[in-house]
C-alpha cells in the first residue's frame, strides 16, 4: 500500500506529500454533468468509488461498466447495484462468483445495449504532483515521479503550465525534466523561462494515460480551488 | 487462497514466483559473496516483499539491511525486520526528511546527497529528532539522473557534510545499467569496470582530503561480480536478480522466478487468442511480454483489457485454458500486485506479501 504523509482537508495542494494523484474536481463535475443518455460509466479507468459515485449521480448514467469480476465485487461492497462485467467467464470458479454477486445487484455479464462512457472523462482532470530533488546540471531536473507514480506504458507524461519543458519517466523512481536555458548557445532560448529548476520546486505532470496512472496509486486527491478537499481510496486497484 | 492448489486452478490473472528459481538466484550473489569482503544490499524495490528480503538475509552475504527508493519503503523494510538502510535517493522536503530521521532513531539510515541544498535540509530535520543522518555523496557515472557530474564537487559535499551536526558522512554511491543489449562477460567486465573505476576514483579524492569513506556502493546484478573484483567497493545495490525480466537474460546465471499467468477468454480466430492479463497487471514500458510455452505464437498486443496472442500457425490453446508471461520489466511488474504465490512442484506453497508495493512517496 502507499503510504503518504496525511494532510488534512483545507491543505494547499502544493503541500500535500509527492508524489499524489490528483483530480481536478472543478473539471471532473463539469465532464461528469456534459454526459447525455442512456449511459454506462466506464468505472474501471479510475477504480475509485468516490468518482463513480460522482458519475452516477448524473440522472442519464443507468450504472457502470467493471473489466473482472474481482473489480465488480470490489463496487458492489462499495454499494453500486448496476455492474456490466466486459471480460468473459470462463472458469467455473468465476461462474460462481458471478452466480453469487448476481443474487445482490443487476449484473451484467454480455452487452445490455447501453452505449458505455466516461472512458476519456478524466483526460485533462487528472495530474501527477512531484518535487525537484535534484538539478545536477543545467536545463535539468530530476523529480520524485517516475514510472512507478505515473506509468510509461503509453508514453511519457508532460509538464502542466510549461510547453517548453520536456518530461520523461524513464526510470522506476525518478522523472527527469529537461527545459531550455535562457540567453545564447545552441539550447538556449530568449523565450525560455526565467527561472531555472530548482530543488525543492513543486511541477505537475500530466499521465499520457489515466487508467495506468490509477492502476499506481492507493489514493486520489481532490483539489479545488487549489487546495485539497476530498481523499479518496482507489479501492479496485489491483483487482484485475 | 489454499497453500497446495495446484497452479492450473487459480483465479487469473495471478502474479506466481517459482521458489525453487528465486531461491537459486538468492543463492548464486550468497555463494559468491561468501569468502569476500564485499556485501550485497539487497534492494527492496525489486520485490517489495520483507519475507524475500528475509531471505536474502538469511543465505548470508548481505550488509544485513536493505536498499530502498524511498522513504515510505524504507518504513515498510525497517518495520519488518531490516537492521539498517540506505535510501538511494535524495530526499528534499522537510515532512519526509523527519519521517528519515525517525527511522534514524532505531536503526542505521543513510541517505544520497548531490548538492548542497540537501545538506542543510537534511541536517534540520536530524536535528529536530536529536539524532544523527548517514549521508552518502551519489556518483553519476551514465544515468544522467542524480549525481555529482564531479570528482571535485563530491569532494567539496563530503567535507561540508564532515562539518554538519547531526550528519555523517558515510561514503559514496553509484548505480548503472549496461549501454549495451544482451553484453557478453568480457563487455560486462569493460563497461561495468570503467564505471566503478570513476567511483573509486571519486573514493580517492575524497581520502586524499582527509576524510575517511566507509561505505562504496557501486553496481547492480549485472555487474556483482564485476563489482567483487575491486577491494575498494563494500557493497553493490542489487535487485533485477531477484525474479529476473526477459531484457537480463545475459546473466545466464539467474534463473526467471516471476511469471504472470493468464487464460484465454477469447479466440476470435485459430491464429489468435485473447487471454485476461490487462497491462496494468504485467506492465510493459520497454516491450510486450514473453509467450513461454506455446510453440510459435507470441504477444502481439497489450492494452487494458487484455493481452492479443498470434500466431502464423493454428494456436493450440482453447477457451479457458492457461498461458504464461515473462515480463520485460519486473520492477514495474511486481508494483502492480499486491501479493505474489509462490509456487513449487506445481502447486502453490506460500503467498508472499509485497507490503511496500505502492510506496512512492
Amino acid at each position: 500500500m502507499q503510504r503518504p504523509i496525511e494532510k488534512p482537508v483545507g491543505t494547499p495542494v502544493r503541500e500535500i506529500d509527492t508524489p499524489a494523484l490528483l483530480v481536478d474536481l472543478d473539471r471532473l463535475d463539469a465532464n461528469v454533468a456534459a454526459v447525455r443518455g442512456p449511459a454506462r460509466a466506464e468505472a474501471w479507468v479510475h477504480k475509485t468509488p468516490a468518482i463513480a459515485r460522482c458519475q452516477v449521480a448524473n440522472a442519464d448514467v443507468v450504472g457502470i461498466a467493471m473489466r473482472s469480476i474481482a473489480e465488480a465485487e470490489a463496487f458492489a461492497a462499495a454499494g453500486f447495484d448496476d455492474i456490466r462485467v466486459l471480460r468473459p467467464l470462463v472458469t467455473a470458479r468465476a461462474q460462481e462468483r458471478a452466480s453469487a454477486l448476481g443474487k445482490s445487484i443487476r449484473l451484467h455479464l454480455s452487452d445490455d445495449g447501453v452505449p458505455l462512457t466516461g472512458a476519456e472523462l478524466l483526460d485533462d482532470a487528472v495530474t501527477v504532483s512531484s518535487r525537484v530533488t535534484s538539478a545536477p546540471e543545467p536545463g535539468r531536473a530530476i523529480v520524485d515521479c517516475g514510472q512507478k507514480a505515473i506509468g510509461r506504458d503509453f508514453g511519457d507524461p508532460t509538464v502542466v503550465g510549461h510547453e517548453a519543458f520536456r518530461a520523461s519517466a524513464g526510470s522506476a523512481e525518478h522523472g527527469a525534466i529537461t527545459y531550455p536555458m535562457r540567453g545564447a548557445g545552441p539550447s538556449r532560448s530568449p523565450a525560455a523561462d526565467a527561472t531555472p529548476l530548482a530543488i525543492g520546486d513543486w511541477l505537475e505532470l500530466r499521465p499520457a494515460d489515466v487508467a495506468t496512472a490509477f492502476s499506481l496509486h492507493d489514493y486520489v486527491y481532490g483539489v479545488r480551488d487549489g487546495v485539497l478537499e476530498a481523499v479518496w481510496p482507489i479501492t479496485a486497484r489491483g483487482a484485475f | 487462497m489454499k497453500i497446495g492448489t495446484p497452479v492450473e486452478e487459480l483465479d487469473t490473472p495471478v502474479a506466481l514466483i517459482d521458489l525453487d528459481a528465486l531461491e537459486h538466484n538468492i543463492g548464486v550473489i550468497a555463494a559468491h559473496y561468501r569468502d569476500k569482503t564485499i556485501r550485497l544490499r539487497p534492494h527492496g524495490k525489486n520485490h517489495k516483499s520483507p519475507q524475500v528480503l528475509g531471505m536474502q538475509i538469511a543465505a548470508g552475504g548481505t550488509v544485513g539491511g536493505v536498499c530502498a527508493a524511498k522513504v515510505s519503503e524504507a518504513e515498510v523494510f525497517v518495520n519488518n525486520g531490516a537492521g539498517n538502510v540506505l535510501v538511494a535517493n535524495q530526499v528534499v522536503d522537510a515532512d519526509k526528511i523527519l519521517r528519515l530521521a525517525a527511522l534514524a532513531k532505531r536503526v542505521d539510515t543513510t541517505v544520497a546527497i548531490d548538492d548542497e541544498a540537501q545538506v542543510e535540509r537534511l541536517a534540520a530535520g536530524a536535528r529536530a529528532l536529536d539524532t544523527t543522518l548517514g549521508v552518502v555523496v551519489e556518483i553519476d557515472t551514465m544515468m544522467g539522473r542524480g549525481g555529482v557530474r564531479t570528482i571535485e564537487h563530491a569532494v567539496k559535499l563530503a567535507q561540508e557534510v564532515g562539518a554538519t551536526p547531526h550528519l555523517r558522512f558515510r561514503g559514496i554511491m553509484s548505480h548503472q545499467v549496461p549501454t549495451q543489449r544482451q553484453p557478453n562477460r568480457a563487455q560486462r567486465f569493460d563497461e561495468g569496470g570503467r564505471y566503478i573505476e570513476h567511483v573509486i576514483a571519486a573514493k580517492r579524492a575524497i581520502e586524499q582530503s582527509g576524510i575517511p569513506v566507509e561505505i562504496v556502493s557501486t553496481g547492480e546484478s549485472w555487474t556483482y561480480d564485476v563489482a567483487a573484483t575491486f577491494p575498494d567497493v563494500t557493497e553493490i545495490e542489487g535487485g533485477s536478480y531477484i525474479v529476473m525480466e526477459v531484457p537480463y537474460a545475459f546473466m545466464d546465471e539467474f534463473r526467471f522466478a516471476l511469471r504472470v499467468m493468464g487464460r484465454v477468454v477469447a479466440k476470435p480466430d485459430q491464429r489468435t487468442a485473447i487471454g485476461d492479463v490487462p497491462i496494468d497487471a504485467i506492465a510493459a514500458p520497454n516491450g510486450l511480454p514473453t509467450l513461454e510455452g506455446v510453440a510459435g505464437a507470441t504477444v502481439s498486443a497489450l492494452d487494458h483489457h487484455g493481452v492479443t496472442l498470434s500466431s502464423e500457425t493454428p494456436l493450440p490453446i482453447a477457451i479457458g485454458d492457461p498461458f504464461y508471461l515473462l515480463t520485460h520489466q519486473q520492477d514495474m511488474t511486481v508494483n502492480r500486485w499486491e501479493r505474489l504465490l509462490g509456487v513449487r512442484n506445481g502447486v502453490v506453497e506460500t503467498i508472499i506479501e509485497a507490503q511496500a508495493r505502492g510506496c512512492v512517496n
